[in-house]
């Protein structure tokens, strides 16, 4: 029985760390879901996982990654968004910053909120290969976000200097 | 002993070096969000007056925010937006206010003996509204069948080069029920950070290369000589020329016009900084022109105007 249960931790660890690397290699999709409210973007996040649980909970991390690094672009009527930071190496410049900022259970989860409550639409979730692709829409608090980037000197203010 | 006076000087350098930097910020660009004119014209706030038998249009900004609530709530969106990003802007409404009543103010001031404030012409004519980036703003709401939808445009100019540093626009989502002011707040909230991009982008550019300003030389007719007048085998242009290029940063600029009684600088990249270190604009700059001009062997009397931050004049001839 303690064989069983450890094995289960290992694999659901390795599925993390699996969701974690593609996350670092940029394997998600952000697609512009609405105008949110004055300070939020929402988004539906596109993630890869072989447990749905995963992918949804990576889809979190995902938006947050996104809207810092990648950006997204736009979709009937409303504006895509460039990424918070211009600096195309501020990951690496930044690395240990980020590895905390994105741990498991990390500071990124102040920003994001899961807009469904988890709940996934039936056309939202693909089977891709042995891998789950879902679609779930998030709600991202980028107006907090880049003020806690900014005051971390991670990312420059727009009165920087002046 | 030794070591212990070095790691003294070393103290004072740092916290000297601290001091510097806590004071060199550079001087902050105004803000400020006009309508544009295809707005004032489409909406009916235009003034027209008869300019030598031309009937010119004009836009009429005062009914403008007296009259549409739309405006001031996409002004105050704005402005909100803004001074979230720690860059409050100047709000046009009350800078024609603040400019009604110093007006009234000048109108009626008088001393003991009875003088009033010295006015000239020029004085007159530079009290509008005005800043160093202008906001300009236009929206139209477009109507197919029973659907609305916002045309919302948001243009960042530049007030002294005329250029535009950053712009944010596009149709929005059409809609059978929302009213106009939900649409257009979401056409604020959906564009702001895009226009926000364009002028960091600006201001990056203005820390590695520069302010961009105009410089412009002209003469008084009074004076006798002209920029074609030699002075030590070299003509008056040259002369300025050569000090624009030696004092630019990495010698931008481009003369652009010139003939023997103008010379039209633009493109003019001068540091943020002055030789001590204090934040500069174009006056500081030009500064350094007018005293290389007004000291022999030249010795040329002349007067040193500027608007704002980027545009300075230098009048050559007499103060």
């Amino acid at each position: 029985m303690l064989l069983i249960t450890g094995f289960s931790s290992v694999v659901s660890a390795q599925t993390n760390k699996k969701a974690n690397e593609d996350t670092e290699a940029w394997r998600y999709e952000l697609e512009v879901a609405g105008t949110g409210v004055q300070g939020t973007y929402l988004l539906k996040v596109w993630s890869y996982s072989k447990k749905p649980n995963v992918a949804i909970e990576q889809a979190k991390k995902n938006a947050v990654h996104g809207v810092i690094f990648k950006g997204f672009a736009g979709d009937q009527g409303i504006l895509g968004k460039p990424p918070l930071t211009t600096n195309s190496n501020l990951e690496q410049e930044k690395d240990q910053w980020f590895k905390e900022f994105f741990a498991d259970g990390g500071k990124y989860m102040k920003f994001v909120s899961l807009s469904s409550d988890g709940a996934v639409a039936a056309e939202d979730r693909m089977k891709v290969g042995k891998q789950y692709k879902i679609g779930v829409l998030v709600s991202v608090n980028v107006a907090l976000l880049r003020k806690d980037l900014e005051e971390a000197g991670i990312i420059k203010s727009l009165s920087a200097g002046f | 002993m030794k070591l212990q006076i070095m790691k003294i000087a070393l103290l004072s350098l740092m916290i000297l070096g601290a001091t510097t930097l806590g004071f060199s910020q550079a001087k902050k660009p105004t803000l400020m969000v006009v309508p544009s004119d295809v707005w004032c014209n489409t909406n009916g706030y235009m003034q027209t007056y008869d300019d030598q038998g031309t009937k010119v249009k004009i836009p009429d900004y005062k009914r403008a925010f007296q009259e549409n609530s739309d405006l001031l709530a996409v002004i105050s969106k704005i402005n909100g937006m803004m001074a979230e990003r720690g860059f409050p802007l100047k709000n046009m409404e009350s800078v024609i206010k603040t400019l009604e009543s110093e007006r009234a103010e000048n109108a009626i001031l008088t001393s003991k003996t009875g003088s009033g404030v010295s006015e000239s012409p020029m004085d007159k004519l530079k009290k509008v509204a005005k800043a160093d980036i202008i906001i300009q703003l236009t929206w139209d709401v477009l109507k197919t069948g029973p659907k609305k939808s916002v045309r919302f445009t948001l243009q960042g100019l530049d007030a002294y080069t005329d250029k535009e540093i950053a712009t944010a626009g596009g149709t929005g989502n059409p809609s059978f029920s929302a009213e106009t002011a939900v649409l257009l707040e979401e056409a604020v909230a959906d564009k702001i950070d895009n226009f926000n991009v364009g002028l960091q982008r600006h201001f990056d550019d203005l820390f590695a290369n520069g302010r961009e300003i105009i410089i412009r030389i002209k003469k008084f007719d009074s004076w006798k000589n002209d920029l074609e007048t030699e002075y030590g085998g070299k003509e008056l242009n040259v002369i300025i020329e050569d000090w624009v290029r030696a004092n630019t940063v990495k010698n931008r600029f481009s003369n652009s016009d010139a003939t023997e009684n103008m010379m039209l600088f633009e493109q003019v990249r001068i540091p943020l900084y002055d030789a001590s270190g204090n934040a500069t604009d174009a006056r500081g700059f030009t500064r350094g022109l007018q005293k290389l001009l007004a000291a022999p062997p030249y010795s040329i009397a002349n007067k040193l105007t500027v608007k704002g931050l980027g545009q300075a004049v230098i009048v050559l001839g007499e103060k």
